[in-house]
């Protein structure tokens, strides 16, 4: 059952009106609105006068809101935390100690930096409408690279080459086939089929640009902290509180692989991984995409998943990052990749 | 059978027509309001919107034959002034379904999400969401407004509404963990909102 499924059946029981209900806010309705004849246009409630008032209030809810939650992370996130695995530690210490000596990119004027993504996402359908009849999954690999170029200022227009995504990888003949008709059918949907964009401040589909959740781009470059246990409690209280431990790896992964995370930040963002219980070294010569690397990573025992990030030991970059089933599912063997990326930085003269 | 504009521009003349709006849209306008915050507020909020709804008639583009999002969108205004009462209704039902349920959801496959402990989690998830987002899930889940209809609802470009729609989807879907079955796409913050049912 898919999300929406889900949403939907939720307080699907509650909120009919009674015949009664109706007929009373009817009878109150139109007596007022006999009474006192209909002002004139020039009258009415302009919407913009009455939303500011709304606003302030939802502001200050979603403030408690958040507040609530950060006391909730700072609750469970307290607590003795043996860090990784020592040799995994000592990994991602060398990648920061690297990272630091290897200097930024430098984009001039005019220049932009490259950031070429090269993904693989699991994709499925689900067959079968009736909730409580047997349904089934079927899931497939889809292969996806973009361009992001990122002008010298990075409050002017970026450009972001999206490809189609294309299905790749299947385990079975069904899949292939389920893949190529929802293939056809998102032929119009551009999210999928590729697309050219330009955004200022690299704020695509207006939504801007985010580093960690609910935190901007250029302001966690800027104040995120540098103390590596002072910067894990700041991303676990950003996130989310029910997250597990391979996901706060996973998010450090997503920031690191933005590709504009200056070296201290990066360094830290490495010392942070090196704090969190369970993370070790899971493959000292991963290959992804045709580099090798050094494999770090933290089994989700909930997901039946481990979420490794690697890193080129001589340069402290990230190579990429990748999701690995633990257990055979239903379509995919235990130990497939249904999901990774790998992440190349340059420095280019032009942009399309 | 008139449209919702006949009637607007009818009733702009004569009060009882106006009548024939509310029999015709008060019943779905109340279902929304008591999902979200109870039936106290759907109440409150039912009355209201008509009234606004009767206030602005002027204001309303007489093209549009569906006046459901117009009043879908002053209903959601009128709901924020219930958060209490929406976020007191969420608390119940997040707490439903234990930590110790949730804990036992090891199987990937989403197929087999338990549907209690997924309320649970929804009701989590939309409380800790931005109000703006959860409008917006609301209005297409709940309220069954298209994309262009929350965009009038809302006032916002289609594109907004698509961007919240994605990041609202992905939230819900990280929460129910439904991500090996979707397309999640973490590198650069957004989704394709794509229909998981070929």
């Amino acid at each position: 059952m898919n999300d929406l499924q889900l949403l939907r059946e939720m307080r699907s029981d509650v909120g009919s009106a009674s015949p009664t209900t109706l007929a009373r806010g009817r009878n109150k309705l139109m007596s007022k609105i006999s009474s006192d004849s209909r002002p004139e246009a020039t009258t009415t409630h302009a919407p913009a006068t009455v939303l500011p008032i709304f606003r302030r209030r939802v502001l200050m809810a979603s403030a408690a809101a958040a507040l609530l939650v950060g006391g909730i992370v700072v609750a469970e996130v307290v607590r003795p935390s043996p860090g990784a695995i020592a040799e995994a530690a000592e990994v991602l210490n060398d990648a920061a100690a690297a990272t630091i000596q290897t200097s930024d990119p430098v984009v001039g004027p005019g220049q932009y930096l490259k950031i070429d993504t090269t993904s693989v996402y699991a994709a499925g359908v689900l067959l079968g409408d009736d909730p409580k009849a047997a349904r089934r999954t079927v899931e497939w690999l889809d292969k996806y690279s973009d361009h992001l170029y990122i002008p010298s200022d990075q409050t002017a227009e970026w450009i972001w080459n999206r490809e189609a995504r294309i299905p790749t990888t299947f385990f079975s003949e069904d899949a292939k086939a389920e893949a190529t008709k929802y293939q056809q059918s998102q032929a119009g949907d551009p999210t999928r089929m590729g697309e050219l964009l330009r955004a200022p401040g690299g704020n695509f589909y207006g939504e801007q640009r985010m580093l960690f959740a609910g935190l901007p781009l250029a302001e966690g470059v800027k104040t995120l902290p540098r103390d590596p246990q002072a910067l894990l409690d700041t991303i676990r209280q950003l996130d989310n509180p029910d997250r597990s431990e391979a996901e706060t790896l996973e998010s450090i992964a997503a920031a690191l692989q933005t590709g504009v995370v200056p070296a201290d930040l990066r360094a830290a963002l490495y010392k942070a991984a090196a704090l969190i219980p369970g993370v070790t070294v899971v493959d000292r010569e991963a290959n992804l995409d045709g580099k090798a690397g050094t494999a770090i990573g933290i089994e989700d025992p909930d997901r039946g998943t481990r979420m490794d990030i690697i890193i080129d030991p001589a340069t402290g970059l990230l190579i990429g990052q990748r999701k690995v089933t633990l257990t055979a599912g239903e379509t995919f063997p235990a130990g497939t990749a249904t999901g990774w990326t790998s992440v190349q930085t340059s420095v280019v003269n032009s942009a399309p | 059978m008139s449209t919702d504009n006949d009637i607007i521009r009818r009733s702009r003349d004569s009060p009882a027509v106006f009548g024939e709006l509310y029999d015709r849209h008060a019943s779905v306008i109340y279902r929304y309001a008591a999902r979200r915050a109870g039936d106290f507020a759907a109440d409150d909020v039912t009355s209201e919107t008509f009234l606004v709804v009767w206030e602005q008639l002027e204001t309303y583009d007489l093209d549009r034959e569906d006046a459901r999002p117009w009043l879908f969108g002053i209903a959601t205004n009128l709901l924020r002034r219930h958060h209490r009462a929406e976020a007191k209704i969420l608390k119940t039902a997040a707490k439903a379904a234990s930590r110790e349920a949730v804990a036992d959801d090891s199987d990937r496959i989403a197929a087999r999400v338990d549907a209690v402990v997924a309320t649970g989690r929804i009701a989590r998830t939309l409380k800790a969401m931005a109000a703006i987002d959860r409008e917006t899930l609301l209005l297409y889940a709940w309220a069954d407004l298209t994309y262009e209809g929350i965009a009038l609802a809302m006032d916002v470009p289609l594109g907004t509404v698509r961007s919240r729609l994605n990041r609202a989807r992905r939230t819900l879907r990280t929460q129910l963990n439904l991500e090996i079955l979707d397309e999640t796409e973490n590198d650069h913050e957004r989704l394709a909102a794509a229909p998981r049912n070929a």
